[in-house]
């Protein structure tokens, strides 16, 4: 075999052994399906999503559909207007800042009514949480550039309690800084890290507590269920269809008779969190997605979303005011 | 004028490469939520420039260090595994399985060990640039330039000292330019250890700019890590040629 011959061979063999390689590396979709970007990995806040899919709620009308999990990189808005994806999850400051910037995405359904974002301690040496001044004095974890970081900023400016009547501390991944007792409040997602904490503590003898910032007049709107507006407007039967198989699913995921099948639907995709925690994170969520009163699941609280755009102003998080009513738009009628 | 080259071609690469983004975004109208407009671009520069040169000096000061750390200590080790004994074979086997590891795995060891401040940005900087240099180190050490070696090795006037000049003396464009590639790993590492757990620095700076999903702080800190570095990546090279030309005498 000649010299060429042998380069074109070792070029050919490269090349199929990279295409095979990376083949796995694609993310498959069906065609025709429907992709739903979550706001983050799966886990028991995306209690009713998960539901949809394993109780075949999106097959009974008629749709495919892909789930694909979210993260910190992964911004569902960004999805929606790259035209990767026909719906996601977002909470309301993405959404408001995207829009503030023209990105045109609307809202379907605001999925959490309290907003999960909230701080665990442990109830020693006396320490209660009741109200915003009893935080003076205290180190308080925070994610600068994070959520948190808006919401506490709101709280204390709300309550003119100066930054140095307290210690911030920067979180971080390690939550060491928490167990050590350096810090004293720490952020966690109620339902999420709130538990599996609450249950480390409760071995340790410790009894947590949580200081929830919209029990002080904080409603900051987590996640909620959005599309472009270009997917709005072109297939509404498509979008009023997806709205009803997402509530239809967080409903179900919400009955206590579904609890235990809803645990074990999730653990299947997040199998590092044991089914009994996962029905006590249900319990925890449950709280937060159901509304006072007789609303429905998935009622957007428009005031909450003013209160929301209203932070990002005050701390110079959106450059101008937007106007909240069209962009909460519901499913098209 | 190393340096000046330098910075032209840095300033093509990054001028085209906004030249692209801003292409995309008006030929598929994309919002400024997506791709920002050339004035949040400037308005973040001017409203948070002087913040950010402070935040990327800080990580170049702790990317210089940890690189001068990880030159010394590669030398070090590298005299040690280049030597056909039992302490040499274990360097070189230590050294080419070490280096098999991510940094960024090993990385939230390090910091709960050394919390969140300089130490835990030093390390990493300096590990993430040393196993490259330590590797390149052993090989030019170990590799005789026989050439050169020969006469002295039959003249029986050969003795470490000389051999390892000899090596150096002979591949010192090769070390140098080893030097400068790991300085840019240097820089990459204090990013990485600032992203992941640090309180302070332009990796800092981008975490916290990828919560807000903030493009045009991200691209201003591109901007001026892209300009560090060229800056130091060109200071390297003058002190390698001005070394080079005091042995060489030219």
């Amino acid at each position: 075999m000649n010299p060429g011959k042998r380069v074109y061979i070792g070029i050919l063999i490269v090349w199929g052994t990279l295409s095979l390689c990376l083949s796995g590396c694609t993310s498959k979709r069906n065609p025709g399906s429907i992709v739903y970007r979550l706001k983050w990995l799966y886990n028991v806040s995306a209690a009713g999503d998960i539901w949809a899919q394993e109780a075949g709620i999106f097959k009974a009308h008629n749709l495919t559909v892909d789930i694909r999990e979210g993260g910190p990189e992964q911004d569902a808005i960004k999805d929606l207007e790259l035209g990767r994806a026909q719906f996601g999850v977002a909470s309301a400051d993405q959404v408001i800042r995207a829009v503030a910037k023209g990105a045109k995405v609307v809202v379907l359904a605001q999925i959490f009514q309290i907003n999960p974002l909230q701080w665990i301690y442990a109830k020693r040496n006396g320490l209660i949480i009741k109200r915003p001044q009893d935080l003076k004095g205290l180190c308080i974890g925070v994610t600068y550039g994070g959520n948190d970081e808006a919401i506490l900023i709101s709280l204390l400016r709300q309550y003119r309690i100066s930054l140095d009547d307290l210690k911030l501390y920067a979180v971080h991944y390690d939550f060491n800084p928490f167990w050590r007792g350096e810090v004293d409040l720490w952020p966690v997602y109620r339902n999420i890290e709130g538990i599996i904490f609450q249950e480390k503590m409760a071995k340790n003898g410790e009894q947590a507590g949580f200081f929830n910032p919209s029990t002080a007049g904080i409603r900051f709107v987590a996640n909620s269920l959005i599309t472009s507006k270009k997917v709005y407007m072109e297939r509404p039967k498509m979008v009023r269809d997806f709205t009803e198989a997402i509530l239809e699913g967080w409903k179900a995921a919400m009955d206590p008779g579904l609890k235990s099948r809803v645990a074990e639907a999730i653990h299947r995709l997040d199998p590092d969190t044991p089914i009994p925690i996962i029905e006590k994170q249900i319990d925890a969520t449950r709280a937060l997605v159901i509304p006072r009163g007789n609303r429905e699941i998935g009622t957007i609280d428009k005031r909450a979303w003013e209160q929301t755009r209203d932070i990002l102003l005050a701390q110079g998080l959106i450059s101008h005011r937007i106007d909240i009513s069209p962009l909460l738009a519901g499913p098209p009628p | 004028m190393k340096t000046l080259e330098r910075l032209v071609q840095f300033f093509s690469i990054y001028t085209v490469a906004l030249g692209l983004l801003w292409a995309v975004k008006i030929v598929y109208g994309f919002s400024d939520y997506l791709i920002p407009s050339p004035l949040e671009i400037l308005q973040i520069a001017r409203q948070n420039g002087l913040f950010y040169v402070e935040a990327v000096l800080n990580t170049s000061a702790v990317a210089i260090a940890g690189h001068m750390i990880a030159i010394v200590l590669a030398t070090a080790v590298g005299l040690v595994g280049r030597l056909n004994s039992w302490p040499g074979n274990l360097t070189r086997i230590a050294a080419y399985n070490l280096q098999a590891y991510p940094i960024v795995a090993v990385a939230p060891i390090i910091f709960l060990f050394l919390g969140d401040g300089l130490s835990s940005r030093l390390l990493i900087a300096a590990m993430i640039c040393y196993f490259p240099l330590l590797l390149s180190f052993i090989g030019i050490f170990a590799e005789p330039v026989e050439e050169v070696e020969h006469f002295y090795r039959i003249t029986g006037r050969i003795n470490w000292r000389l051999e390892l000049s000899i090596r150096t003396f002979e591949n010192l464009d090769k070390i140098i330019t080893v030097i400068v590639g790991s300085g840019t790993l240097a820089m990459v590492g204090t990013i990485v250890a600032e992203f992941l757990a640090a309180s302070q620095g332009i990796g800092y700076v981008i975490r916290k700019a990828l919560y807000q999903s903030n493009l045009a702080r991200i691209l201003v800190a591109l901007f001026l890590i892209g300009l560090c570095s060229s800056l130091y990546l060109s200071l390297i090279e003058t002190i390698g040629t001005w070394i080079k030309a005091r042995l060489t005498g030219e």
